[in-house]
């Protein structure tokens, strides 16, 4: 008998390690690829970016719980590494149903083509959202995503150094030439500013709004660099910046600027709707206008588009529901409620809560107009990561105070690989 | 009793099984999957297509990147290695000396170790600053404007070798242990022949601690390859690439430019060089490395 306990506590004992380390695969394994049967809810996984907000987005996912009884959807946030997390889940086939996307060109083929969705709504389905957002989240003719926020770039100001420097403020009028004055008498007159700062890292999908307001791009109509990344025009360009640095009117960042922006140390930067919290609670007296025009460009100064979408997992096994869910929050009501860290995209709701009147969001719109009709290299070439790993370290040898070569010749390198 | 005889064999499998079966699932089984992946062209998404010896002729012929990357990887742990040795035996024997408070000091030495591989990022990131760093003021204070250390490609390489230096606890750790069975005959004998304390410590200490000095070199030398959490977070591979250590090259092949079955066969490569690197050392150390028995007489270390 005594030989028999010893079997039974020794089988008991690796049965209870096997079910307690399998307990939980078990219970991812039933979230996902759950099939709708009568009774049962439809279970989605709805994965966000967010790091600020997580309790509002909390609140607003419980709603629309409580709202039906025939989907239950669980909020994944997955915060920094988003993209990796989304890489591994698509690789391994395990992608969350719905999820925020901002990196199409990457991940579109793990979506789901959403043109025969937006088809079976009611027409005006597509108007009702800003138009310049539709090419940001489609590849070549579909749409691989519903337009929930996006962001433009513009110019930050610190009112308190202007007065101090006797200067007068930004205007949309202004252009680059204007701001390197201003920044020149500024770093002259305010002991221990600089006049502008720019990000040392510069990312390349953002760069290349610069180079549209100059009249050039990355590359041509065909994909092609040489003539386009290395004209005369994208010269001046990356010229320009770097003698601001070279005169000592401007600092390159080793952060993103805000650090910089909120202590003082610099009177001006270029970002996008990101920043305006964090400046606010640093109680900075600050102002927000266009970015100014290159003055032989002819033209206004353009802005990228940081648009993010909601998209759907080419693999879920829910995608009706995964429909759902997505009109739900990228309808009107949750435009209006993420009114305080998302700029709106539908039309409807910019008209209705006034935003174009309000001086922190109006010349993001603004800009968002003069914007409309680029397309980033990203959405044109098919090896965007390479190209965007050259550009990178082609800033980097162009605007680190350290090495600050000569524009020309480095990007004839880009354009000869 | 063929039965019971089949039990009592069995038992011990049973017991372990749990490990095996993790062992296979999550160590073996990877490794065997990522040597195949290494032989085809694989996305993320698609299908994989095999190319055969493709992906090594690319890594060897036609990638600079990778040769930047492995000399820079190299060259990080010719520095990191015996610097981390020196401070890690140095502190070892400070924490052996029977002086009031030592287990403090064991403790504070030990405690760096213990952090988590982001904090101390995101630490030492604040730290070397070129504007608002710690470093810098502290330099400042004796006259040296230092570098921008996170921005000048000449001292970020110095910089993460710099932070490195944290997790030194853990050889210390070992060192000391070993230290302290030294049987302190050896050092009464010596120093009443009129050996110096440094004499006593290249004769003595030194000799018969070098089968851990084996132990340490190898996985120093192996944690060193294979670096690519403080990397990653404290330079991101700057600036202009400075500190784009092999790990990183993996990395970004894998999830920034999506071909898993190349940075599968770049892995395998590191795997290779770190195999060859350590049976080298091994190798060596007939040479150098004393196996003498173990007096177990009266505990302690050096005592004056």
């Amino acid at each position: 008998m005594k030989k028999v306990m010893r079997i039974v506590l020794v089988v008991a004992l690796l049965a209870v390690t096997f079910i307690s380390g399998c307990a939980n695969n078990k219970q991812q394994g039933d979230n996902s690829g759950n099939k709708s049967n009568g009774d049962a809810k439809v279970k989605i996984r709805f994965a966000s970016w967010s790091k600020d907000h997580l309790d509002k987005q909390k609140k607003l996912v419980n709603d629309f719980n409580a709202s039906q009884d025939k989907i239950e959807v669980s909020l994944e946030t997955y915060g920094d590494d988003y993209d990796t997390k989304i890489t591994a889940g698509m690789g391994s086939k395990d992608a969350p149903d719905v999820m925020y996307m901002w990196n199409y060109p990457a991940f579109y083929n793990g979506l789901e083509p959403l043109d025969s969705y937006i088809d079976k709504e009611e027409s005006g389905f597509k108007e009702k959202y800003y138009d310049a957002l539709w090419a940001y989240n489609s590849i070549g003719n579909s749409v691989y995503g519903i337009p929930v926020g996006f962001s433009t770039h513009c110019l930050y100001y610190n009112k308190d150094l202007f007065d101090q420097a006797g200067i007068k403020y930004p205007t949309e009028e202004w252009t680059w030439d204007d701001l390197k004055a201003a920044a020149a008498a500024i770093t002259e007159k305010c002991d221990g500013a600089k006049g502008f700062s720019y990000k040392l890292k510069a990312d390349p999908y953002d760069y290349e709004m610069y180079l549209w307001s100059n009249g050039s791009g990355y590359v041509d109509k065909d994909g092609n660099l040489n003539g386009s990344i290395n004209s005369n025009q994208s010269v001046e360009v990356l010229e320009f910046f770097q003698d601001m640095q070279k005169e000592g009117i401007a600092v390159a960042t080793e952060g993103e600027g805000q650090d910089e922006m909120s202590s003082a140390k610099t009177a001006m930067f270029i970002s996008g709707t990101w920043p305006i919290d964090t400046l606010k609670k640093a109680g900075l007296n600050f102002g927000i206008v266009e970015i100014p025009a290159f003055a032989t460009s002819g033209q206004d100064s353009v802005s990228i588009l940081s648009s993010s979408g909601v998209s759907i997992s080419k693999d879920s096994s829910n995608k009706e529901a995964a429909w759902e869910f997505v009109k739900y929050w990228t309808g009107e009501e949750l435009n209006k409620a993420r009114i305080e860290y998302e700029l709106p995209v539908l039309n409807s709701v910019v008209e209705s809560e006034k935003l174009l009147d309000d001086e922190y969001r109006a010349p993001f719109y603004s800009m968002l107009k003069q914007s409309s009709g680029y397309t980033p290299t990203s959405f044109v070439i098919d090896h965007w990561s390479v190209l965007k790993d050259n550009l990178e370290l082609s800033f980097e040898r162009i605007f680190n105070p350290s090495t600050l070569e000569d524009v020309k010749t480095v990007l004839d390198e880009v354009a000869a690989k | 009793m063929k039965k019971k005889q089949l039990i009592k064999k069995a038992t011990p499998f049973l017991f372990i099984s749990p490990w095996i079966i993790g062992f296979v699932l999550f160590t073996a089984g990877p490794l065997i999957l990522s040597l195949i992946m290494s032989f085809f062209d694989w996305s993320i998404f698609g299908n994989p297509s095999l190319i055969g010896l493709d992906n090594y002729v690319e890594m060897f012929t036609q990638d600079p990147q990778f040769w930047k990357s492995l000399l820079l990887t190299l060259k990080y742990a010719a520095i990191f290695v015996p610097l981390n040795l020196g401070i890690a035996l140095f502190l070892a024997m400070l924490i052996s000396q029977s002086i009031r408070g030592v287990k403090v000091f064991r403790t504070i030495f030990y405690l760096p170790a213990v952090v988590s591989g982001v904090a101390i990022s995101i630490l030492w990131k604040w730290i070397l600053n070129g504007d608002y760093g710690i470093l810098n003021y502290l330099l400042s204070l004796i006259g040296i404007q230092g570098p921008k250390w996170l921005v000048d490609p000449a001292w970020a390489l110095f910089a993460v070798i710099l932070a490195s230096a944290f997790g030194v606890g853990s050889m210390m750790l070992i060192f000391y242990a070993d230290i302290k069975n030294i049987p302190i005959e050896l050092y009464e004998a010596a120093s009443l022949d009129g050996a110096s304390p440094t004499g006593q410590f290249f004769r003595i200490t030194l000799p018969i601690i070098t089968p851990t000095i084996l132990f340490n070199v190898i996985t120093s030398m192996i944690s060193a390859f294979q670096q690519l959490t403080l990397v990653m977070l404290l330079t991101e591979g700057g600036p202009l690439k400075s500190t784009y250590f092999y790990g990183m090259f993996v990395y970004n092949n894998a999830f920034e430019h999506h071909r898993l079955g190349y940075a599968s066969a770049n892995a395998w490569i590191m795997l290779i060089i770190i195999l060859l690197l350590t049976s080298f050392v091994f190798k060596s150390s007939s040479a150098w490395v004393y196996y003498g028995t173990e007096l177990k007489t009266a505990k302690g270390g050096k005592k004056k």
